[in-house]
């Protein structure tokens, strides 16, 4: 039995096999299609069946370690996993997210401290004759100084200057959000994120509101039409990470691994939502924000993307009895 | 954990269709450098965006263009730089440049390929993974105190809990990172030392090797061009021992080339007999009962002889580099 001459001529057909799936990886189908496809069932029997006669052939291990490699990436290819479906992204959005949102305690935790946190520091910011150091001793005195002459200009005197910021923001808000759903997995930075985020951000608020702070009005003219959207998307993003670290602590009688991937699973509609939020936000803060349209419209979208979301959170989130409760 | 799992950095999954797979994982050396390489990258994309709108912007001298160009590139810089590893791994099939370059590829626990929402949450977890950021203050004394520098403490500890090597991020998604080597070896296909055949011509023709000894002969031609000479003969002596009791050969025969023989007779010497040319070795028998035959010095009118005797026969201190094939050296 000559072993050289018999892999030489079976090679030439796994070769081939390999070199469909690449294209069927790269591309999702063959190159030839149909019969491309038909070429590809037959040699990935004939791979198999090499497979099996490997022992007959008394083949060298390297080559059946290879033979296992390709008949496994040959079966995850004929056998794929369909990877995204638009009626589950829908179902996902619209009936799981809402709900795993009302009944998740991450998310009251997450939103009571940041929402919190937020308006009272915003209070402490605003109040000039009692507080009057609060908010540089939060912020800082440069950053303050940078915020009062970022929005010194009338919003539509300098439209590409708003647009500049905006784009700053939605970097940077966002941001805020991916870092809090990513820390979430370690609890304590997650929350201590949130924590600092709502602190800094309700204080600037507040130093905003001010009398004496020049650009206030244009800040609130700015910040009105996307805060609802940005500050609920950062705190969803907060509590999907708070849900994954939960599920490392509290294991329910899983193991910890088992555990950490069932909260993924009631996390992943969570993050799906901020993260509809947060494009929301940013197209908004893209186009509306900046835009020298009255501030009444500003406001009806605040009001009425505000009245959207308790829609979706209490409306569509209410626990239904029924064959879908869960 | 499982007590039987061998101390390896393999991993078996087996799939309903009871194939098995072996997967072998990649450890922190390998996935360290494979992450620097994205972060190189995504710095050289952000780079080179920022430059060619300033050129743009600079060429056109369009206000308007500067403007909403930066504006792309601060938004483009976020997608970047959060979302790079994502779309890689979700359109090249568990792979991004870095992890190209070092040859490893992200897979499900199953064996499968992963999937969108699997690449998404490993990598937005993999800002947990560099956990705890290092201040500024640990490298200049009056840098301000701002927590900066990955640390990849919390990616480290996780990989040495787990059985597949996996950091948070991968816990999360369900997935574990494997070495992925396409390439495959043909055997030793040429042995070009002739004493080979010339040996295995005297191994009983009615000998069958039986399939778990062909593995390890198979096994043993493979690795034998790695090792020295003495390291050889080491790990050879205890197969070659039995086997040459019952071929009947001589005791000082060189255990090393008789497996490398045997080797040669199961996988690559054809059915039908080709005629060998012995050269120097007509004459010479390894066999026990022949050993009279052969004088056991060496000839003197003959050099050739001398070398055979040699050759053949063990001899710790002789180099036998001679018998490995040049093109099957590493």
């Amino acid at each position: 039995m000559n072993i050289v001459s018999l892999l030489e001529q079976r090679r030439h057909g796994w070769e081939e096999l390999e070199r469909l799936c690449d294209e069927m990886q790269s591309r999702g189908r063959t190159r030839g299609k149909a019969p491309g496809a038909t070429r590809f069932a037959s040699l990935y029997r004939s791979a198999c069946a090499d497979l099996a006669l490997a022992e007959a052939y008394q083949l060298p291990p390297a080559t059946v370690e290879y033979l296992h490699r390709l008949v496994g990436r040959a079966h995850n290819q004929l056998y794929r996993s369909r990877n995204f479906s638009l009626d589950r992204s829908v179902d996902m959005l619209v009936r799981q997210a809402p709900r795993q949102i009302f009944a998740d305690p991450c998310v009251h935790v997450c939103g009571i401290l940041f929402f919190g946190l937020f308006w009272l520091s915003m209070l402490l910011g605003m109040s000039e004759e009692r507080l009057p150091d609060f908010p540089a001793q939060v912020v800082g005195e440069a950053q303050l100084e940078q915020m009062e002459s970022n929005f010194e200009a009338e919003l539509d005197a300098g439209f590409d200057h708003y647009v500049m910021m905006a784009s700053f923001y939605i970097r940077h808000n966002t941001g805020i959000g991916l870092q809090c759903f990513a820390y979430g997995i370690l609890i304590i930075p997650c929350i201590f994120t949130l924590a600092y985020n709502a602190v800094a951000l309700g204080t600037s608020f507040g130093y905003m509101a001010r009398d004496s702070t020049t650009g206030g009005d244009n800040f609130f003219e700015f910040v009105t039409a996307h805060g609802p959207f940005e500050l609920t998307a950062i705190v969803l993003s907060a509590a999907a990470g708070l849900r994954l670290g939960l599920g490392l602590i509290s294991t329910t009688g899983l193991r910890r691994g088992d555990s950490l991937k069932v909260s993924a699973i009631r996390a992943i509609p969570v993050i799906a939502a901020a993260s509809v939020l947060f494009f929301l936000a940013a197209i908004t803060e893209g186009f509306l924000s900046p835009s020298p349209l009255p501030y009444t419209i500003k406001a009806m979208w605040a009001i009425l993307s505000s009245g959207a979301m308790t829609f979706y959170f209490v409306v569509l989130g209410f626990p239904r009895a029924g064959i879908d409760a869960t | 954990m499982s007590q039987l799992a061998p101390l390896d950095t393999t991993i078996e999954v087996v799939t309903p269709e009871n194939i098995a797979f072996k997967y072998q994982l990649a450890g922190p050396f390998r996935r360290l450098p494979a992450f620097l390489i994205d972060v190189l990258v995504k710095l050289a994309i952000i780079l080179f965006a920022v430059f060619a709108v300033a050129l743009l912007a600079g060429i056109t001298g369009s206000q308007l263009i500067g403007v909403f160009g930066f504006a792309a590139i601060n938004i483009g810089w976020f997608m970047v730089w959060w979302f790079y590893g994502v779309a890689m791994e979700t359109w090249c099939n568990g792979r991004t440049l870095g992890k190209m370059a070092m040859r490893i590829r992200v897979v499900t626990v199953s064996g499968h390929p992963i999937g969108g929402v699997q690449a998404m949450l490993r990598n937005l977890v993999c800002v947990a993974d560099l956990a705890p950021p290092l201040s500024l203050q640990f490298f200049f004394e009056d840098a301000p105190p701002v927590y900066l520098i990955p640390t990849g403490i919390a990616a480290l500890i996780a990989m040495t809990c787990t059985r597949r090597m996996q950091r948070l991020g991968d816990l999360a998604a369900g997935t574990m990172v494997v070495i992925d080597e396409r390439g495959w070896t043909l055997p030793v296909a040429r042995v070009e030392d002739t004493r080979v055949p010339a040996l295995a011509s005297y191994i009983p023709p009615d000998y069958r090797v039986s399939p778990s000894l062909a593995k390890v002969l198979a096994l043993y031609a493979e690795r034998r061009m790695f090792l020295s000479p003495q390291r050889r003969r080491e790990l050879a002596k205890n197969l070659a021992a039995g086997l040459g009791d019952r071929f009947e050969f001589r005791e000082d025969l060189d255990p090393d080339l008789l497996l490398y023989a045997l080797y040669w007779r199961t996988f690559l010497a054809d059915a039908r007999d080709q005629d060998v040319d012995l050269q120097p070795l007509a004459g010479y028998s390894p066999m026990l009962k022949d050993a009279h035959l052969v004088a056991a010095e060496p000839v003197a009118d003959s050099s050739d002889a001398s070398l055979v005797e040699v050759a053949v026969v063990m001899e710790p201190d002789r180099d036998l580099e001679a018998s490995i094939p040049p093109e099957s050296r590493p």
